[in-house]
Order: C-alpha cells, then sequence, then structure tokens
C-alpha cells in the first residue's frame, strides 16, 4: 500500500517517485524543464530553518529548493522514509534501503548486524529508544532516535 | 589597406550554474559591454576577441532551463534566437550535471544552427565520452575547464572551423509522440521561414509553434493561427499534458540514454564534500546563526577596510585642493568662481571617489559569495523568513546588495521571476542601510557618541532597517498590492572556489556602472547645493536667507517635533539627490569652519539620533528614484516609493524623539 507525499509526513530522508506533475501548469512547466519528470526518483535532502522550503534531490543527484505546498501538489508516491518517521507503522515488515550516515555510523550499524536489503519490522517507539525487529535474524536490535534517523527503509510489496 | 576584419555574432548560451560566466570572462576579458535587452530589464552583456581573420562579438544569454519559456530571463533568450538567430551557438554544459544541461542542448541542437558544445569539466573524476556525444548531437563537442582555462585553444579553433564550415553534418531527431510528430511535420511544411529564421531547420520552428502560442508574427505572417490551434487541442488531449512538458519529457529521456551512454552511469553520483560541507553551513538550527554570522563578518571587512582608504583619499584631494588653491592661474580668478570649483564641482568629485574603495569591496565579497554558491544557500536559509512578507528566498539577496548601494539592488531585482517578487522587493529595498547613508552614520555617530557608544549605535540602525523592512513587507503584504505570489524553485548548485579572473571582471564592471550613473547625478547634485546656499547674490553664503535657508524654515513646522533643526531639513533635501553629500551641506549650512564643532555645537545626541532614523528611511537619492522608475515601468509604483518613505521616516523618527524626550534623554 503506497501513499502519495501529500498525505504522509515531509522529512529528510523521504523518498518519492514522481507519477505526474500536478495541475499547477507554470509550477509543472519549469520542473519538467529542469527534468523533473514523472519517472524520477525525488528524494528530501534536507528542511530548511523554520521548516516550509525543502532541499529535493533529483534522482540522488543535483538538488533544488522547492517549499513544502508545491512539493505536496505533485502526484508523488513514497517508496522509502527514515525509521523515525511517523508514518511508519508497527509490526509491518519492511526493507533497509539505505544507511544515510557517514562511515562511522555504517560500520557502527554493520556492528549491531545491520546492513542494506535487511528486512526489519518495528516493535515499539514509545520508549526513547527504538526497537528494531530483524526479521530474517531473529534478533531484536535497539536504537536511538539519531541512529534511526538515518536509516531508509522502504515499503515491502505484499 | 588591411581588410576590416568580419564580424560575427556568436551566442553563448546555457542553464543556470554551468560555469558560463566563468567561460565568457576567460574568453573575452575585459572587452565587455553591457546594457539591457531592448523593451526587458535583463542584463545584456557583450564582449569582442579576434579570432584569425574574424572579430568575434560573444553575446552572453541569461541562463535559461529551455527556449518555452517561463521566466523573464528564457523570454529573452528565445525572442533572441527567433529574432536575431547567431551565427553559431555556443553551448556550455556541466559534465557534473550532465543531465539536466543537455535539455537545452538537445533543443538549441535541434535548431539546425551551427553550434558547438564545450563540456566544462567540473569534476575530474568523471568521464565524459566526448566523440560519442558528438555524434548524437551532431555537432563538434569540446572538453574544457572554465575554470583553469584548459581545452580553450581547442574550443576557438573548433569555433574557428565552424565559422568557415557552418554546414550541420546532421540535426538529431528527438523522438516524440506520434501525433506530435505528426503536427510539426504538416505545420512544418506550411512555413516558409524569411529572413533571419531561413537557416533555421523548419522542424524545430514547427515545434517552437505548437509548444508557445504567442509566437506566431514572429515566425509566420501567414494565416496558422486556427491550424496551430486545432493540432494543440488534439495533441493537449491525446497526451493529457500541456505541449510544453511532453517535449520536455522527449527531450529528457533522450538526455537520460545520453547520459548513460556518454558516462556509463545513471544519473550523477552526489557530491559528498557538497554534503559535508551543506550538514553545517544548511543545518536546521546552525545554519541562520551561522549564516548571519557571515554577512556580519562581511560588512565588518568591508567598512574595516573601506573606511581608513576613504579617510586616505579625503586626506588626499584636500591636499590636492590646499595645492590648487595657491596655484597662480586659479588664485587669480573671482572668489565667486573659485567658491564653485572648490565647493560645488571638486566636493562632488572627492564625494564621487571616496565612493570607489566601499563600492569595490562590497562587490568582491558578494562576487565571493556568489560565485561559490553560498548565495543560493543563503536563499534556501532565508526562504522561510521572506515568504513570511510574501517574498522568496531570492528576494533576499536583493534586499542584501540594497546594504551596498540601493540603485544596483533595484536593478538587480530582474533576477527575480514573478512581477509580485519584484515589485515588493523595489519598495523594500529603500529601507536598507545602504553605505551613502552608512558613511553619515559613521560620521555623526563618532561624533555625538563615545568611541564605545558609535558602534552600537550603528548596530541599532541596521536592526532598525530589519525591523522596518518586516513590518513594511507585512503591510504590502495584508494590502496585496501587487497580486499573488509566486512558486519558489530554485537550483541549488555546488559549491566552487570563486576564481580571481571573475571577481576582478564583476568588480570593475560595477565600479565602471557607479561611475557612469553616478558622477553626473552627484556633482550635479553638489552644484545645485552650492547655488541654493549661495544665491541670492547679496545674502551670506548658506545664511537663512538664502534659498536654501528658506526652503528649510519653510518646512520647520512639519521637522519641529522630530527634533530636526531647519538647517538640517535643508540637508535632508539635498539629500534627496544623493545621501553622500549630506555631510557636506550640514558643513556648508552651519557656516563652515571645524565641521565637528558645529555638529557637538548644534545638534544633541537624541537629535543626532532623530536625523539618522530620519536619513535611514525617507527616499534614497534620485538614482534610486530613476531605478525604480525604470525597473517597474511604473509611475504609480514610484510615487508610492517616495510617499512611503517619508511616511515612514517621519513616523519613525517622531516616536523615537518623543519617546526619548519623555525618557529623559536629551
Amino acid at each position: 500500500m503506497k501513499k502519495t507525499i501529500s498525505c504522509l509526513e515531509q522529512k529528510p530522508g523521504v523518498e518519492c517517485i514522481v507519477h505526474s506533475l500536478g495541475s499547477d501548469e507554470k509550477v509543472a512547466q519549469r520542473l519538467a524543464q529542469m527534468g523533473v519528470l514523472p519517472g524520477v526518483t525525488l528524494q528530501i535532502i534536507r528542511i530548511a530553518p523554520f521548516g516550509t522550503t525543502v532541499e529535493v534531490s533529483i534522482d540522488g543527484s543535483q538538488s533544488f529548493a522547492i517549499r513544502k505546498d508545491e512539493l505536496t501538489a505533485l502526484n508523488c508516491q513514497v517508496v522509502a522514509m527514515p525509521l523515525t518517521s511517523s508514518d511508519v507503522q508497527l509490526h509491518i515488515a519492511y526493507r533497509i534501503r539505505t544507511l544515510s550516515g557517514g562511515r562511522r555510523f555504517q560500520q557502527r550499524m554493520e556492528a549491531q548486524g545491520i546492513h542494506r536489503g535487511l528486512f526489519i519490522r518495528i516493535n515499539n517507539r514509545t520508549s526513547p529508544r527504538i526497537e528494531l525487529h530483524l526479521i530474517d535474524q531473529k534478533k531484536i536490535v535497539k536504537l536511538g532516535r539519531g541512529e534511526a534517523e538515518k536509516i531508509i527503509i522502504e515499503v515491502v510489496d505484499a | 589597406m588591411p581588410e576590416q576584419a568580419e564580424k560575427i555574432v556568436v551566442a553563448l548560451s546555457s542553464i543556470p550554474n554551468t560555469g558560463k560566466t566563468t567561460l565568457f570572462n576567460r574568453l573575452t576579458g575585459s572587452s565587455q559591454n553591457t546594457g539591457n535587452w531592448p523593451g526587458v530589464s535583463v542584463e545584456k552583456k557583450v564582449g569582442r576577441f579576434s579570432l584569425g581573420e574574424y572579430e568575434i562579438s560573444l553575446v552572453d544569454l541569461p541562463g535559461a532551463y529551455a527556449l518555452s519559456p517561463v521566466t523573464e530571463e528564457e523570454k529573452v533568450v528565445r525572442s533572441y534566437f527567433l529574432k536575431t538567430p547567431p551565427a553559431v551557438i555556443l553551448n556550455i554544459v556541466d559534465a557534473g550535471n550532465l543531465y539536466r544541461s543537455l535539455g537545452l542542448t538537445l533543443q538549441m541542437s535541434t535548431s539546425g544552427l551551427p553550434m558547438i558544445v564545450a563540456v566544462n569539466m567540473t569534476d575530474e573524476k568523471r568521464k565524459v565520452d566526448i566523440p560519442l556525444l558528438s555524434t548524437h548531437l551532431g555537432v563538434p563537442v569540446i572538453p574544457i575547464s572554465a575554470r583553469s582555462g584548459q581545452g580553450l585553444p581547442e574550443l576557438k579553433n573548433a569555433l574557428y572551423e565552424v565559422i568557415n564550415k557552418p554546414e550541420r553534418t546532421h540535426v538529431p531527431h528527438i523522438s516524440c509522440p506520434p501525433i506530435l510528430e505528426e503536427a510539426a511535420k504538416e505545420l512544418s511544411r506550411k512555413i516558409i521561414p524569411g529572413g533571419a529564421l531561413e537557416k533555421m531547420d523548419s522542424n524545430f520552428l514547427a515545434m517552437r509553434l505548437l509548444e508557445e502560442n504567442t509566437l506566431s508574427n514572429t515566425i509566420h505572417k501567414t494565416g496558422l493561427g486556427n491550424f496551430i490551434k486545432q493540432w494543440r487541442c488534439r495533441i493537449e488531449k491525446s497526451t493529457g499534458e500541456t505541449i510544453p512538458i511532453t517535449c520536455a519529457k522527449c527531450r529528457f529521456n533522450a538526455a537520460r540514454g545520453l547520459v548513460l551512454e556518454a558516462t556509463g552511469q545513471k544519473p550523477e553520483p552526489p557530491n559528498g564534500q557538497n554534503e559535508r560541507i551543506d550538514r553545517i553551513l544548511l543545518h536546521r538550527w546552525f545554519g541562520l546563526p551561522l549564516f548571519l554570522l557571515i554577512m556580519f563578518l562581511l560588512f565588518q571587512a568591508v567598512y574595516g577596510l573601506g573606511a581608513p582608504l576613504q579617510t586616505y583619499i579625503g586626506q588626499g584631494f584636500d591636499a590636492a585642493e590646499s595645492w590648487l588653491k595657491v596655484q597662480p592661474s586659479i588664485a587669480h580668478q573671482s572668489n565667486w568662481l573659485q567658491s564653485f570649483l572648490f565647493d560645488g564641482l571638486w566636493q562632488g568629485l572627492a564625494i564621487v571617489t571616496s565612493f570607489f574603495p566601499i563600492i569595490a569591496l562590497f562587490f568582491i565579497f558578494i562576487s565571493l559569495i556568489e560565485a561559490s554558491g553560498y548565495m543560493a544557500r543563503a536563499a534556501f536559509l532565508m526562504d522561510n523568513l521572506m515568504h513570511r512578507i510574501g517574498l522568496d528566498g531570492k528576494a533576499f539577496i536583493n534586499l542584501l546588495l540594497g546594504y551596498g548601494c540601493n540603485v544596483p539592488a533595484i536593478m538587480g531585482t530582474r533576477i527575480l521571476s514573478s512581477h509580485h517578487s519584484r515589485v515588493i522587493t523595489m519598495l523594500l529595498i529603500p529601507f536598507t542601510l545602504c553605505t551613502a547613508r552608512l558613511q553619515i552614520f559613521v560620521f555623526l555617530t563618532a561624533i555625538l557618541f563615545s568611541a564605545s557608544v558609535a558602534p552600537l549605535v550603528l548596530f541599532a540602525l541596521y536592526l532598525g532597517s530589519f525591523l522596518v523592512i518586516i513590518t513594511t513587507g507585512l503591510l504590502l503584504k495584508f494590502l496585496h498590492i501587487a497580486g499573488k505570489p509566486e512558486p519558489f524553485i530554485m537550483e541549488i548548485p555546488p559549491y566552487r572556489m570563486p576564481t580571481l579572473n571573475n571577481v576582478v571582471l564583476r568588480t570593475w564592471q560595477e565600479l565602471k556602472d557607479f561611475l557612469y550613473r553616478a558622477v553626473s547625478l552627484i556633482i550635479a547634485g553638489v552644484i545645485v547645493v552650492w547655488f541654493l546656499t549661495n544665491f541670492p547674490a547679496d545674502v551670506p553664503a548658506a545664511g537663512a536667507e538664502t534659498w536654501a535657508g528658506q526652503l528649510g524654515q519653510l518646512l520647520s513646522p512639519l521637522f519641529y517635533p522630530l527634533g530636526i533643526h531647519w538647517q538640517e531639513t535643508v540637508a535632508l533635501i539635498f539629500g534627496l539627490i544623493a545621501k553622500e553629500i549630506v555631510v557636506g551641506a550640514i558643513a556648508v549650512i552651519y557656516g563652515g569652519g571645524d565641521l565637528s564643532n558645529q555638529v557637538v555645537q548644534h545638534i544633541s545626541p537624541l537629535q543626532g539620533l532623530s536625523f539618522m532614523i530620519f536619513t535611514l528611511f525617507y527616499t534614497p537619492c534620485v538614482a534610486t528614484i530613476a531605478a525604480i522608475k525604470a525597473e517597474s515601468g511604473s509611475w504609480k509604483i514610484t510615487l508610492f516609493s517616495l510617499v512611503l518613505g517619508l511616511i515612514v521616516a517621519w513616523f519613525a523618527s517622531l516616536l523615537l524623539y518623543q519617546t526619548g524626550l519623555t525618557l529623559g534623554f536629551r
């Protein structure tokens, strides 16, 4: 079950695939001429101070600034989000898509058995630490918010 | 007699942020002319260089993403191509941003005009298959480094060859939905391109007609209007989107394939170093404070370095003046003429020259910030705050420029994409504390306040300026004075090390512009002041009976509640001409002698503060008014700006002075 970006929390790490460019002709033409077209993956890189403007990268390459309102108007289906997103549901399987932190963070995660492609499930996130269930390893790992923010997960179909 | 060199027009075009300006500066050096494109306020730069027996005039076209325009700049580029096609197109693409760059390249290569593509190798690690690109685009492709100048001889050779043999081997075909191709084919048969358009591919012209419905008069004169309209409806019905978007899809599909073939990679890999810098500079909490700190340091540097230089220049002029005065040929002239020469003309010249260090330093730093890529990030950081007053982050850059000089800042509002942003920004810029006003403030605060308090007063004046800009912005937004705000979409370029060449040329250009703009105006202003303070001829100079004195006294009821004497009112009137002459005017009006003593005797600190507040907010100068008129094209907006400034200044001064009095200050 996939959702468009309009009904999900927009935070760094969220990725979506553009399906259509929305109804504002001027915005659509501008984006199209910058290479933002259906099929392109947009990733939210960061949110500007006070939170209404976001930096978005096109297909993991160069980025541009856009307001949340305009981004929301795009028909863009979310394919990945950080572990900390409020849209991540409990007890549902996800796959780890990327670890977005630096090399040291990746090594730390690796030491705990967390890497790309892993199937996971979140058991609990009310406590300050997020409880991550590594499905295939049958193992439970506890992560802090700062760490969880850098783990980008994708929805697993069926 | 040697044969006259043949003149060839070459158009330099690209999407924004590819190193176009660097290449332009490399090729043309300092032989550049700036002006405006006819009818619009978009800067036009033309540079010259010789190439074998040819003299090349290189036209620097504004950055554009496509030939079907969204912004003013893109309209300029499209009109230029269709009305005065250049002999050769020189297109520059960024190897680190190939996909996006190629969108425009592909569109232009279908035009059939002779063309060269320069690939700016901004990233050494990135391999680009140059021959492959050349084969696909049907034009010569040359790898260069705009920064180091590598590959420039080869580029010039290729240009020389294209000029000698302009025939294209083939024009690439970009596949589109069948219905669009059919329409273009049908239409291209009916167009009979004449005159300048003869060299262009008719399929390309047909596409232009289909993409944009306002072009009919430029391309053909027969009644194809209905024919085009019918096709457009059919196409849009079948694709479910507007034609420019369908065309962009076709182009970028081709571009994606081309990038994959030429580099072996899908999209450009992210720039790790860039991301590490941005993690700090664009940090959600530290980003803004860091930005403010950078701005603070910038202004410190400009004035810390600029003010001593100004003093030296002033001393130089004083020394020259005393030397000139004793020269026999001048000393024998009448008093009247001497006064005119020294108090009028000479002083005007001194003021203009004293401005050079500050303007030069300011633009050195601004071009560093701009070329490094930080400017776009500043716009990103400030966008939310600017959005609250109905503007976008880009407008912040203009406001920032206003703190140097209002005139270039207002001229710079052209970079804003919407009429709304332009008008609002134009109305707010006069409230920025420009360097001309700063000079008055530096001078007065140094006299009226102790050395420890003076910088605080200056800082408070900057804060006051911010405050008024915010409140006025909110007011203008509330009044809906210029229609609806527009969406904000802005590319964030990678960080780059600015080149010395670019910084020097930019600064030189700005100084030249300042010279053209200011010299006549400021000197004229000083002469007018001299006239008003020296006539009627039979009264003491600068006294209450002169025309200036009479005017000041006439207005004194208005200025009494602000604690501003008629003498300073006269200075304020002269300040309308240029703020640079206000201090000089005060000196003349208080009867010459030691200016510092005069000021201390006549003006209390509180009165001085009130005077400075008024100076800060009322009409900056005639040059600014002229710029607003030129950029807005509307007397209504110009007049509104004038009245707005006077009202804000009067109320702000009144508030400060009366509050001060009540609190027991003097």
